[in-house]
């Protein structure tokens, strides 16, 4: 009996390690905007590359307005799977990254998944809710080389949110506005004329802007070797770009600029 | 009891011929003896018919003893001799040569100094008895010969000892004057590695006979000897070297000893070791660093036992010549991934590799990296080199997931000089448009390769696969993540698995697997491959993601990766030769003041140069600065040589400038040291197999020194000098007669057994 115990303990453990260890399979989630996504015949396709979304805890409320009595949005999943897509068939077009046509969910969950993609993208990270947990995580992702970018958030509030938890990630590293002549802007396609790149809502508000977020902000946290690992872009809506590329009502330069930023974040963290 | 039962000693039956005396002719010998058998066998034959108890193998046995009986007699009657040249006396001159070096004056367990053994032997008859017959010369060697007029002028003094060079002199006297003989005392430790054969086909040529006596214990009781110590003369700054002591002992078997590497006071490294089995040479590898730029002095020393008789061979001296030149490594990957950004990563904090990327980053755009800035203008400009004389800029290259037909035929035929005369070095990656599946098997390219790759595409597999060191791998400096060797295997074993693995095919002959991969699914392919090439070396390491296990899977502080990689693209570059390099048979001079210089010379297309002006400039101890010319060899293209005499002992720096038509072709530098009073301390124990071999192969024979009364008597046998040939009857040996009587008593015992008297 007691040697049956021991057996079964030692196969779940030897099932735990190989858990731990492996790289976790694609799957597809309900999202806010999207519940049943329609797959690319070649989602299974292995490839040398993909661009992973964190899925994170949210705040309910940030701007003082109720939420869904549900728990409230599921944030991590705005745009997705559709920006996702979108953006990944843009790589491929554009550039010899071998990506694969769907995105990898991935959480900061204390396993070693997340090691497995070193590029990761967060949507809406003005309402994330990161645990100490998690911050250590992630900075220990980035540390090991990982490259995290965040998009989607706007005006004040959301920044006091984000920087909530990014403080916890990198007290001791500073948030600063990436230099027209970084690499990042020129390793592809030269960048120096960025400007505000709005959401969805632009189709009915006319505004560039959300809440008080006048201005895009291309912001960056450093390694100690001047890289830029983390790349923040306040006050601008990229998913949303790529998201509504394929709709004509929305404006082709914004989409371009969303493109661009895009193919040169992901080339300059290939590079460097 | 040879010479009791043969009458003379056997140096005459070695030496001599043998001949018949009687004047009769030979067949008739021979149709005597048959003669005498057909009769004995008639004889045997009709008793034996009388006779029942003496019939078949019998009667064969007695027909035999009898024909024995009546060969050997019938022999004698031809008178049997040996014809032997023996020395004229007192026309011939014995030149007795005397081991004047320092190992001479070692104290053996029984019989006090060898030296004072020597002189005993000597003084104790060996010398007179000589005299009667031969005028004696006498000779003192150690790193030369010196004729000597009384014993007292050996005084053990010699710092190393050349048998060989002495024994020529002594030929070299012997061509004016009649020496018969050679006598040499000595204890056969000479430093020149030994007596060559062409020296020894001199001496034969001469036919004088060389008789050795030996002094001195065949092996230590209680001696650890260091034997050799191989490390790499030239390395880069930072680098980690392995150190192979060779060593042997007596008197120690088993026991532990300490094994320390030095660099002045500091030491450098130490490990313990278990000492083999008396005798019996064992190698031991041991790790360093290689530090900063400048010359190291590594002594490498074995830590003395208690008990041991001679501390002085424990320690070794060699010289690293830790070089400030930084090798450029070309890497050229065809597509953005992963494993490019953690390689770049793995090395950037590597002073002493500069690393200068081409990223195919889009369909018509490279993406080109190039931080110091020293790449030519065609790399910086985006592109592959498709001339000669830009890629030999570099000293090695890295090619990635980068299809064979991206590179142009032209630019193929380069990469192939750049590993093959160039001497780079040569990294292939796996990956999507890699080996197979880059169509390089169909390549120009195809033969630089260290595999044989497989026939068909899809060898590219992204799934997991982990890594085993293989035998070759654990000795390897490119695998050592960890000290010990043993830890280190286990590291491997347990590091995360990779992301994906490439079939390269089979190695080929002379290749090496480091490592193995071993794939989720079963099998086990070969992972990491090394060759030489040409003046070159190539290796495959068919991976593409080592990025996941080696890196993003392993904690922050770990440095696995960059360990691999820093060690993997500095193996692929700290051989590769520049447009000039000297090197010097031995960098370490022991009690030898003369240094062989050699520069290979190349243009700038790497094609050896042979009409540049090649100058040595030598700078040594208390100041001492002198210029060599080098002349061009004869036979070797672009090989130049000189030799130069240290006046004495110490560290010497040699820099070596090359021109053509007043343009500077390159330079090199060189370090070598001279150290005297060290080389006796080393192979002190009698090397008898050594006297045993001069003495052979020249007609003479070993003595120990209680035997060496008998040498007076043999030594006049000899084809050397001023000789008359003598006969030496053979009919009256004893061992005829006992030989007789016992054919005969074996017929009459045979006869008894089988009941007939």
């Amino acid at each position: 009996m007691r040697l049956r115990s021991i057996f079964f303990l030692a196969l779940a453990g030897f099932g735990t390690w190989g858990a731990l260890r492996a790289q976790r399979p694609f799957q597809q989630y309900p999202g806010v905007e999207y519940e049943n996504f329609p797959l690319p015949p070649d989602y299974q396709e292995k490839t040398e590359w993909t661009r992973a979304r964190l899925r994170y805890p949210s705040f309910i409320n940030v701007h003082g307005y109720a939420e869904p009595a549900n728990g409230g949005y599921h944030r991590w999943t705005i745009d997705y799977p559709r920006s996702d897509r979108h953006l990944l068939q843009g790589i491929r077009r554009l550039t010899r990254i071998n990506t694969r046509s769907v995105e990898q969910i991935v959480d900061l969950d204390g396993t070693d998944d997340v090691y497995n993609w070193p590029i990761m993208y967060a949507v809406e990270v003005g309402y994330w809710n990161l645990t100490d947990e998690q911050c250590a995580q992630l900075r220990d992702y980035l540390l090991r080389g990982g490259f995290f970018m965040c998009d989607d958030f706007h005006g004040t509030l959301e920044w006091q949110n984000f920087m909530a938890s990014m403080s916890r990630v990198f007290p001791d590293r500073p948030v600063v506005e990436i230099d027209n002549k970084d690499q990042i802007f020129h390793v592809i396609y030269d960048l120096d004329d960025r400007f505000q790149v709005p959401g969805a809502q632009y189709l009915y508000s006319g505004s560039i802007f959300e809440y008080d977020g006048y201005g895009a902000k291309w912001r960056g946290i450093y390694d100690d070797k001047g890289r830029v690992m983390v790349a923040i872009c306040h006050n601008m809506d990229l998913g949303d770009a790529w998201e509504w590329s394929d709709d004509p009502r929305y404006p082709e330069k914004f989409a371009s600029l969303a493109y661009r930023i895009a193919v040169n974040y992901f080339m300059y963290d290939l590079t460097h | 009891m040879f010479e009791l039962l043969f009458k003379y000693p056997h140096t005459v039956f070695n030496k001599g011929t043998f001949v018949l005396l009687g004047g009769w002719p030979l067949w008739l010998l021979g149709v005597s003896i048959a003669v005498a058998a057909v009769g004995l066998w008639f004889i045997v034959r009709r008793y034996s018919a009388e006779s029942l108890r003496v019939n078949g193998l019998k009667s064969v046995a007695v027909w035999l003893l009898q024909t024995a009986l009546a060969s050997i007699l019938l022999l004698m009657l031809w008178h049997p001799a040996l014809s032997v040249a023996t020395l004229r006396p007192q026309q011939n001159i014995v030149a007795v040569v005397v081991d004047d070096s320092s190992s001479m004056a070692i104290q053996d367990a029984s019989g006090g100094a060898r030296l004072a053994q020597a002189k005993s032997v000597l003084d104790s008859g060996l010398v007179k008895s000589l005299q009667q017959r031969f005028q004696v010369r006498l000779y003192k060697v150690s790193d030369q010969l010196a004729r000597i007029e009384h014993l007292d002028q050996l005084t053990a003094s010699g710092h190393s000892t050349h048998l060989g060079e002495g024994l020529k002199q002594v030929l070299a006297d012997a061509a004016s004057l009649p020496i018969g003989a050679v006598v040499l005392l000595s204890d056969g430790a000479d430093n020149s590695g030994g007596v060559d054969l062409e020296t020894i086909s001199e001496i034969r040529r001469e036919r004088i006979p060389i008789h050795t006596i030996g002094f001195g214990r065949e092996t230590m009781a209680h001696d650890i000897e260091i034997s050799d110590v191989q490390i790499p003369p030239r390395a880069l700054p930072d680098s980690r070297l392995s150190a192979q002591v060779s060593f042997h002992q007596h008197g120690y078997s088993g026991s532990k000893a300490k094994l320390t590497l030095r660099d002045g006071a500091k030491v450098l490294a130490t490990r313990e070791i278990i000492l083999p089995k008396d005798g019996v040479e064992q190698t031991e590898s041991i790790l360093f660093d290689a530090g900063l730029v400048g010359v190291k002095t590594i002594e490498t020393s074995i830590d003395p036992l208690p008990g041991e008789e001679n501390t002085l061979n424990n320690k070794v001296t060699r010289l690293v010549n830790v070089d400030e030149r930084k090798p450029k490594i070309l890497y050229m990957e065809g597509e953005p991934r992963w494993e490019f950004k953690f390689l770049r990563r793995a090395v950037e904090d590597d002073r002493s590799i500069h690393l200068i990327t081409i990223l195919r980053t889009t369909q018509n755009k490279n993406y080109v990296q190039d931080p110091f800035g020293d790449s030519p203008k065609v790399v910086k400009d985006g592109s592959f080199p498709t001339k000669i004389e830009d890629l030999f800029t570099f000293d090695g290259l890295i090619i990635g997931s980068t299809d064979a037909p991206y590179f142009t035929a032209g630019q193929q035929e380069i990469i192939h000089e750049f590993v093959d005369r160039r001497g780079g070095g040569l990294l292939f990656l796996g990956g999507r448009d890699a080996l197979a599946d880059g169509g390089y098997k169909q390549s120009a390219l195809n033969d630089l390769l260290p595999v044989v790759l497989p026939d068909r595409k899809g060898t590219y597999v992204i799934a997991p696969a982990t890594v085993e060191l293989t035998a070759a791998g654990r000795d390897s400096l490119i695998t050592r993540i960890e000290e010990d060797p043993e830890k280190n295997v286990q590291k491997w074993k347990k590091l995360p698995y990779l992301l994906n693995f490439q079939d390269p095919g089979q190695p080929k002959p002379g290749a090496v697997v480091l490592m193995d991969a071993i794939p989720q699914q079963g099998g086990r392919l070969p992972l990491l491959i090394t060759e030489n090439f040409g003046r070159g070396r190539t290796a495959v390491f068919a991976t593409g993601g080592s990025w996941r296990g080696w890196q993003m899977q392993m904690p922050v502080a770990d440095k696995t990766h960059e360990m691999f990689y820093t060690q993997l693209l500095r193996w692929l570059v700290s051989d590769t030769p520049r447009r000039v390099i000297t090197s010097t048979p031995r960098q370490l001079l022991e009690d030898e003041a003369q240094v062989k210089l050699r520069a290979e010379v190349r243009d700038r297309n790497y094609v050896p140069s042979s009409d540049a002006t090649v100058e040595a400039h030598i700078m040594g101890p208390e100041g001492i600065a002198d210029s060599v010319e080098m002349v061009p060899e004869p036979l070797e293209q672009g090989v130049y040589t000189a030799e130069w005499t240290t006046p004495k002992p110490g560290s010497y720096l040699v820099e070596t400038v090359a021109k053509r038509a007043n343009e500077e072709s390159g330079r090199d530098v060189l370090t070598f040291r001279r150290e005297d009073g060290v080389a006796e301390n080393f192979r002190v124990e009698q090397n008898r197999e050594l006297l045993e071999k001069l003495s052979s192969e020249t007609g003479g024979k070993y003595y120990k020194p209680e035997d060496a009364a008998k040498l007076a008597n043999e030594i006049s046998y000899s084809e050397a000098g001023i000789t008359i040939r003598e006969t030496r009857d053979l009919w009256d040996m004893p061992a005829i007669f006992l030989l007789l009587l016992m054919l005969r008593s074996g017929e009459w015992l045979l006869r008894r057994k089988w009941g007939v008297i």
